[in-house]
């Protein structure tokens, strides 16, 4: 993903895959997450952004 | 409920690692904390500011079949109700089995009225909802 993939995705629209680092706080350990994973496990996602840690979310 | 609720922000997974350990607030939260220092995907999803650096608080919802199904916008000095959430979340799961049914605002789970496009319903939903 090193170019700006800007877009303006609506409703309906098939998500492009992603990936992305995790910190996993019910193991305590680092993780990764992509689509496609969710996909493949035939689960939602739901995405749940905030502007920065040390803030309310 | 086959969901995986992620947290994004533009922070790296040892920021977050850091805020988890020390905001007591997040001591019961077992949400997968997902690090977007590139902000490539807070782009993809239109919701990086450039003129702060950081996120807005948005929240989508993708199907298992990876379709954006929902999505909610805040500003930064708002935050999200997570009941609404999972109301949403709910609507879209029952939605998924009842592809001709339509869930209207009040609805909170199974079993609540829902709403059938139809002919007769053209001006008549009062009577849909309350009959």
């Amino acid at each position: 993903m090193s170019e700006c993939r800007e877009s303006h995705l609506k409703l309906g629209d098939q998500v492009l895959d992603f990936e992305i680092d995790t910190y996993e706080p019910s193991v305590k350990n680092f993780g990764k997450l992509s689509l496609e994973g969710q996909k493949i496990a035939g689960k939602w996602t739901i995405l749940f952004f905030y502007p920065a840690d040390f803030t309310f979310v | 409920m086959g969901a995986d609720i992620v947290t994004v922000s533009t922070d790296t997974q040892f920021v977050h690692l850091a805020w988890q350990r020390h905001e007591k607030e997040l001591a019961v939260g077992q949400y997968s904390m997902g690090a977007d220092p590139t902000v490539d995907l807070s782009r993809m999803f239109g919701v990086y500011d450039d003129s702060s650096g950081l996120a807005l608080r948005v929240t989508f919802i993708i199907n298992p079949a990876g379709i954006l199904m929902n999505s909610e916008v805040n500003f930064y000095n708002m935050g999200r109700n997570i009941d609404e959430l999972m109301r949403k979340f709910k609507a879209n799961l029952y939605l998924a089995k009842k592809t001709d049914e339509g869930c209207p605002s009040k609805w909170q789970e199974e079993g609540d009225k829902t709403l059938k496009p139809s002919p007769d319903m053209v001006g008549r939903v009062h009577e849909a909802l309350h009959e």
